[in-house]
C-alpha cells in the first residue's frame, strides 16, 4: 500500500513538473517580445515576468500597457497642457 | 440521473465560454488601446486579439505579438508642434523632412508644427536664421541666437540650454546651461524666451 502511494506521489510530482516546465516555456515565448514592448513604451522589461502568473498573467500585462501613460510617450495625441 | 449531468456539464461549459468571451472582449479592448498608444490603428491590435477565436488563431496571434514588438511604431517619428500663446507670429520650427521631400521653408508665420527624425543627432534652436543646415528659427526677439540645442537620438529627443538671456523652460522648470542635455521625451511644453512649444508624437 505504502508502495502504491509512493508511485503516485512521484508521477503526481512528475506531473506537476511538467506542467511547471511547459508552463515555464510558454511563458517565455510571451515574455520576450513583451519585454521589448514595455521597453520600448518606457517601462521596465522587468513587468513582463507578469506572464509567469498562471491565467491572469497576461492580461496584467496588457491592462499594464493599455491604461497607463507610455514614460517614452504615446501615438495618440495628448490633451493639450494648459498655458 | 443522466440528464442532471448532462446539464451541469452544459451549465459548466456556459460559464467557461462566458468567461471566455468576457476575457476576449477585454483582452480586444486592450489590445486595441495597446495599438494606438504605439500609433498603429486601433482595430488592428483587436483583430490580432479576435484571431485566437479561429482554430490556429493562438498560434498567429503569438507571431503578430513578437512582429508587434519588433517591428517599427509610428511612434517613434516625433512631432515638434508650435503651440505659442506669447509670441504674436507664433513660433516658427525648422525641419527635419526625410531627404526624399523638399524641405520647407525654416521660417513659419503660423502655427503648423514640424515633423522631427531622428536622423539629424541635433539642431540649433536659435531666434535668426544663421545659414546653418541644422537650425531650428523660432522668429522672436526673446528667443537667444543661439538659444538651445535639441538632440535625438533613437525615438528620444534631448533638450540642452546654451545660456540664452531669455530662459529655457522644460514644463515650467528652468533649465540652466550648467544642467547639460535633458531627456524631454515624455515632456509636454517646451519654452524658450517668450515663446511655448508642444512636444507631441505622431
Amino acid at each position: 500500500m505504502i508502495t502504491v502511494i509512493g508511485w503516485l506521489l512521484g508521477l503526481g510530482m512528475f506531473a506537476l513538473m511538467a506542467i511547471l516546465v511547459v508552463h515555464v516555456l510558454f511563458a517565455l515565448l510571451l515574455i520576450v517580445p513583451s519585454w521589448r514592448i514595455f521597453e520600448r513604451a518606457g517601462f521596465s522589461g522587468l513587468l513582463a515576468l507578469f506572464h509567469l502568473v498562471p491565467v491572469v498573467g497576461p492580461f496584467i500585462v496588457m491592462a499594464v500597457l493599455a491604461f497607463s501613460d507610455w514614460p517614452k510617450g504615446e501615438g495618440r495625441p495628448k490633451p493639450a497642457h494648459p498655458a | 440521473m443522466m440528464g442532471f449531468d448532462l446539464a451541469a456539464l452544459l451549465g459548466l461549459f456556459g460559464l467557461t465560454s462566458a468567461f471566455a468571451l468576457v476575457g476576449l472582449v477585454l483582452a480586444g479592448w486592450m489590445c486595441w488601446r495597446i495599438a494606438e498608444k504605439a500609433g498603429l490603428p486601433g482595430w488592428a491590435g483587436a483583430a490580432a486579439i479576435l484571431l485566437t477565436v479561429t482554430g490556429i488563431g493562438s498560434l498567429i496571434s503569438l507571431i503578430l505579438l513578437w512582429v508587434f514588438a519588433f517591428m517599427r511604431w509610428p511612434r517613434d517619428g516625433l512631432a515638434l508642434a508650435g503651440a505659442s500663446p506669447a509670441a504674436a507670429p507664433g513660433p516658427g520650427m525648422a525641419p527635419a523632412a526625410p531627404a526624399a521631400l523638399p524641405l520647407p521653408p525654416r521660417v513659419l508665420a503660423d502655427r503648423r508644427g514640424w515633423m522631427l527624425y531622428d536622423s539629424r543627432p541635433s539642431y540649433t534652436l536659435t531666434g535668426e536664421a544663421g545659414g546653418g543646415p541644422d537650425e531650428l528659427v523660432v522668429a522672436e526677439p526673446s528667443v537667444g541666437r543661439p538659444h538651445a540645442r535639441l538632440l535625438t537620438a533613437s525615438g528620444r529627443i534631448g533638450l540642452q540650454d546654451l545660456g540664452s538671456p531669455g530662459g529655457t523652460y522644460i514644463d515650467g522648470a528652468r533649465l540652466l546651461p550648467a544642467h547639460g542635455p535633458r531627456d524631454i521625451t515624455a515632456v509636454r511644453t517646451v519654452k524658450l524666451g517668450n515663446v511655448e512649444l508642444a512636444l507631441s508624437r505622431t
